[in-house]
Order: structure tokens, then sequence, then C-alpha cells
């Protein structure tokens, strides 16, 4: 296939080949230990003249790849405003050790500051011993439950409510500490930011 | 009052109990306490933390009582009906599917006869034999299997995917294959299904009884709007009659529009969160607990029924591409609201006027429902047809067809469109969850710059067809009638 212009293997998933490629590309949702989630839809490129997501889409079939088409780019900072707008904590809190991804992914794509006003959780949660919990730097991707669920099937933690009170939330909305949580980290692993907190 | 339900085969895994569970519950206290999803969590052996995901992620489980407030339906033509868009309680609200009876209160009630305003095929006196079921037997699995695919049959849940071309794909995974049926209809606006279900309930039956002879499933599983219990009432009552008998479970959803999306309805009977899912894999491949899994709406199953009632004669109604019959649901500002069985590719002027509109300025149309777009007068000579009827987002989708009076009531409709977008998206991903409100927030605020921008990212960014189809309403009623919201 066609990656940007120039012959690449296809391999696995257009996000798979795009990074075998060397290319930077963000992906906030997907980590390399966890199954493809698809809710951050920030790897959107554009696949033979249509926008999908990187991380769910074969490589095969798709003739020609862009990263860095107009519009893909164009859609790509569109969906880091929207999640930019969903963190309202104070810039430079120290996460886990993934946290600069989404720092990273803001820095290629140069969000409009301020394009969408502020709406995001306020609740923070200090009771485990290992890490703490901020929903004011939380983008929900889904990194931290999927970990929890699918890596660990511990399942301590999941996401309560619908559309835009959607939260992350342990137990039947109890405390970290309350919960059945084993404070494995995964979930800290897992994060691109820095809602989910080690302590120091 | 016993809710209507038939539980899932006990070798599934656990749970694909919970839906059932916590809908009963609902039913019984009126909200889901965190105590309750404890329990349930410990009796199922399912961390709480997924329980409680599930028991917040529907519109009709509550995790808090609600007292007081009659349930006034929320949809357009009520909302309409009544004049009062802002005041409308949010909490005690939904679409109660009686558009052809505006403003409607209370509950739902059996579809009424007099309101198929034209009837064809499908709804016309149910059947009361198995005449059809017997043709298709007699012809043989694979000979009916390509007939199906021969009559061009199309699915009337709204995406208009060829029957025979997902079937073969489920029969080629030769694996046991589940059919999911869905009677969710969960558009306000829409109510063929319940028409069906409650006009002539053995005509789906037996369009069931088709798709079981031909694709052998190991389980059949009807997927039940959890309010519309005069329908389910009345498809119970032709399943405990039906010969021969279908084993077939019955489970309630909880409500929410996302489960007219398939894999997030399949999620729903996992007993997981009901959003949807990435594909590849495509139900047909990988669906209901990783089986092949075909999901076919109610009136397709209706129209499998008339097919092998007339194989030669399906093909002459309808168009080449689309063959057959579809049930629009006619409401708003007309004086005959209510079903209309129509030929596909018939003009959509010829429609509307049939049904009387009364408008005080010039007649528009919502087309689609919150997925489609809004039609300007001089914009309905038009056939109704699968795909977009204008490059705005009007199309044909479920059948739903609401009259307005423009410009008169253009601004309250597309708020009304862009509210529900927003308060029904499921919140899995970020363009959708995030960017519906702001849509309808700058809407509202006649701030209509920022609209085109937001629009692209929604309808190219989101993970599923609701959040790709969520900016039509916007966008059409912004290039008819741009004056309304200076």
């Amino acid at each position: 296939m066609k990656l940007n212009g120039v012959s690449v293997e296809a391999t696995g998933s257009l996000l798979d080949t795009v990074l075998a490629a060397g290319i930077a590309l963000p992906h906030l949702c997907k980590d390399d230990n966890l199954p493809v989630i698809g809710a951050c839809r920030t790897c959107l490129v554009e696949a033979d003249g249509r926008i999908v997501a990187a991380c769910s889409t074969p490589a095969a079939g798709v003739q020609e790849c862009a990263t860095d088409s107009e519009r893909a780019v164009r859609i790509r900072r569109g969906v880091l405003e929207l999640t930019a707008a969903m963190q309202s904590g104070p810039a430079g809190a120290a996460g886990g050790p993934r946290s600069a991804e989404s720092l990273e992914a803001y820095a290629s794509h140069a969000p409009r500051p301020g394009q969408y006003g502020l709406r995001s959780g306020t609740h923070a949660d200090l009771s485990n011993p290992f890490f703490s919990f901020h929903e004011d730097a939380c983008i929900l991707c889904a990194r931290c439950v999927t970990a929890c669920q699918e890596l660990q099937h511990i399942g301590a933690i999941g996401i309560a409510g619908r559309g835009h009170t959607a939260r992350v939330t342990p137990g039947a909305g109890v405390s970290f500490r309350e919960s059945i949580c084993t404070s494995c980290g995964s979930c800290v692993a897992a994060c691109p930011t820095s809602a989910l907190r080690p302590k120091g | 009052m016993a809710a209507m339900a038939r539980p899932l085969p006990p070798d599934f895994p656990i749970r694909s109990q919970l839906l059932a569970r916590l809908y009963d519950e609902q039913r019984r206290a009126g909200w889901i306490a965190p105590g309750f999803a404890d329990a349930i969590a410990r009796e199922l052996r399912l961390p709480v933390a997924e329980v409680w995901e599930a028991a917040t992620s529907y519109a009709d489980f509550r995790s808090a009582p609600l007292i007081g407030d009659e349930v006034r339906c929320a949809g357009l033509s009520c909302q309409l009906a009544r004049g009062a868009f802002a005041e409308m309680p949010s909490e005690a609200s939904h679409c109660l599917f009686r558009c052809y009876d505006a403003p409607a209160t209370g509950g739902e009630e059996p579809f009424p006869a007099p309101m198929v305003r034209q009837a064809g095929p499908l709804l016309a006196p149910d059947i009361t034999n198995t005449d059809r079921l017997n043709a298709a037997r007699r012809l043989g699995r694979d000979a009916a299997l390509n007939a199906v695919a021969e009559s061009g049959l199309r699915g009337r849940g709204g995406a208009y995917f060829p029957v025979g071309t997902k079937w073969r794909a489920a029969l080629e995974e030769r694996r046991p294959i589940a059919l999911v049926v869905n009677a969710e209809e969960g558009e306000p606006g829409v109510f063929k299904d319940r028409a069906l279900l409650s006009l002539a309930p053995r005509r789906v039956v037996e369009g069931i009884a088709i798709a079981a002879f031909i694709l052998e499933p190991a389980v059949i599983v009807v997927f039940a709007n959890g309010q519309a219990d005069p329908a389910v009432r009345s498809l119970e009552e032709a399943l405990d009659i039906a010969e021969p008998q279908l084993d077939v479970a019955i489970v309630r959803g909880g409500g929410g529009y996302v489960l007219g999306e398939e894999s997030a309805l399949l999620n729903a009977l996992e007993g997981r969160r009901p959003v949807p899912r990435t594909k590849p894999p495509y139900p047909v491949q990988s669906g209901l607990f990783g089986m092949p899994t075909v999901v076919n709406n109610i009136e397709t199953f209706a129209n499998l029924s008339v097919h092998f009632g007339d194989v030669p004669g399906f093909r002459t109604r309808g168009t080449p591409e689309t063959p057959g019959t579809k049930i629009l649901s006619v409401s708003g500002r007309v004086r005959l609201p209510g079903a209309y069985e129509v030929p596909l590719g018939v003009s959509l002027r010829k429609v509307v006027e049939q049904s009387g509109p009364a408008v005080a300025g010039e007649v528009a149309v919502l087309a689609g429902g919150p997925s489609g777009g809004f039609l300007s007068a001089g914009h309905l000579d038009v056939p109704l047809q699968p795909g977009i009827l204008h490059a705005t987002g009007a199309m044909l989708g479920a059948g739903g067809i609401v009259v307005l009076d423009a410009p008169g009531d253009i601004r309250d409709a597309a708020l009304a469109m862009a509210r529900f977008n927003a308060e029904e998206s499921c919140g899995k991903c970020t363009p959708c969850r995030e960017g519906t409100p702001r849509l309808y927030d700058l809407l509202a605020a006649g701030d209509v710059d920022g609209i085109d921008g937001l629009a692209e990212v929604i309808q190219f960014g989101s993970l599923c067809g609701l959040g790709q189809m969520a900016p039509g309403p916007v966008r059409s009623a912004l290039h008819f009638w741009p004056g309304v919201f200076a």
C-alpha cells in the first residue's frame, strides 16, 4: 500500500502500519497491551478517500492511506480540541508512565486553545494509598477500564452514566479504597493523561 | 406487573442474565440502588463495577427514585402539539410512540387499526395459517436462501443492507448462528414495528420461522423495547399459538437511541455497557458472545413472510434496487397522521399531500428523525428510497416523516433534534459525546459560524452511524432556513 505517498508493507491495522513506518500518529485509546477500543478517535486517517480510525481498520485492502492529508489533520485537530476541553486540571501534573502521550498529541496538532468551553468532571479520589484519580484530567478513553476488566480480569472500575455524564467509577459509586481494586497499577500504567497518578 | 420476557438459554454465559435482572428491578422498584447492584453482582459473579456500568447506561434505568410527574411524550410531534418546547421535564419524559395521538401522555397503547391510513401486504389483515412458511419449506433451505437473495429484500431497520448477503455471510462462518429479532424501535416518531406487532403479529412470527428454517440458528432472541408492553404482549400471544412452536427468548431493553446500533444492542444482550463496537469484526462474523449473528428488524421479518406468499410478485412493488413496500410513520402538522404502507420509490410529496398538511406557512418535512434532516417545500419531489434524500441530511431511515410549519416550527424542531442527539449520545467516543452538546449550544446561541467545523468533526470522527448522522438536522435546518437562527 501507499502511505503518505510512499510504498510500505501493510501489517495488521492501519495504525500498526503507520507506526511501523516510523510516522507519528496520536492513538490515545490504543495501547499495545489492550484490544482495540475505538473511543478517542485521535488516530483518524484518510484511507482511499474515507476518514477512518487507523486502530480499527485492517490495512489489508487499503490502497492509499494518508496521515497528513489536510482533511485528516483538520478533523484530528478538531477531535483533540474537544479532548483538551475535557481537561480543566492544572497543566503539568505528573502522571503515570504513558501520560506524555496526550501531551505529544496536543503538541503535534496545535489545538486552538479555548475553541470549546471546558466541560470536565471535578471529582478526585485520593483514597487509594498508591495512586489517585482526577476527573479533571480524564478524557474517557477507557484504557484504564479495559486494562482492569480485560487485561487483569479484576473489574474494579467501569464507566458509569451515558453521554456527557459518563465517568470512570469504581464499584457502584464507591471510592477506590472501598472497591475490589487490588492496587495492581495497570490502570495507572495505561492512562495517557495524568488522570490516574502514582502517589510519590 | 409481570414483565413480558422469556429467559435466554441456561447454557449462555451467566452475564447474559444481567439486563433482565436490572430491567425487572427497575420495573419493581422504580430505580436501581447501588445495594441491588452489589447483590446482583455477587449472585451473577460479576464485578460490581461492570454491573454498575450497565445499570447506569440506559435511558429508562434510574439510579435514584423518580417521584411525581406524569410521563409526557417528548417526541417531536407531541412537543409541537403542546407548543411548549422549553418546559419539557426531561426526567419523566420520553417518546410514547403514539405520534398519531399527539400530545400523548401516560403510557403505550396497542396500535389502533384506524391509524393504518394506507395498507399494503404488510399491514393487510393478519395471516391465519402458515402457507408462506410451508412454501419456503417446500423449496428447501438452499433454494429458499437463494429466493431471499434474489428477492432483493433489504433490511428495514434503516440501513437497507441486503438480507441475502447478510445471511450468507453468517452461514459461511459454518458455526452456530444467533438470530436476533430487533423489536427495540427507539426512534421518536417511528411506530411501524409497534403497528406490525399489534396488528400483524402472526405475519411477524411467520417471518421469524422462515428465517429460522433457513439459518437453523442455535438461539433466537427477540430484543424488545422495554416500554412497548402492548406490542410485546401481542407478539407473545402469536408465539404461543405458532405451529410449529418456535423456541424464542425475549429480552426487554432499558431504552436509549444507541440500541439502534446493532453492536450496542449485542453488548446489551451480553450484560455489558450498551455502546457500539469497532468493526471489523461485523456481527455476522462475531456477534453475540462471538457467534455469527444475524440481526434483522421486525418489518424485515414481516417482509419475508410477504415475499414467500408471492415470490414473483414481490419485485413488482418498489424499485429494482429496493423491492417491496415500506411502512412510513407520518405525524406532525397533518390531519391524517398514522402508518402509510407505500411502495419504495414513491414521491415524498405524494405522501405528504395524502396526509393532509395543515400549516400556517410553508410545508416542511423532517425525514429520518434525529439522524436525518429537514426538507423545504421545494425539495419534496424525491423518491423515498435508501440513501440520502438531500445532501444536508434528510434520509428515509426507519421511515419517520414529521410534517412541520416553516418557518414557524423550524427553530424549535432543530433544537429538539440537536438536544435529543446530545442526550442520547452513549458516551463512548469523543466527537459524539463532547461534540453533540456543543452543537446544541452553538445552535441555541445563534452562533452559526462555528457549526460547520464542529459538524464535520462529529460526522467524520464519530465511531458509529448515530454520531456520524447527528449533525444532519442542524445542518439541513441552517441550509434551508438560515434566518430563523439569527
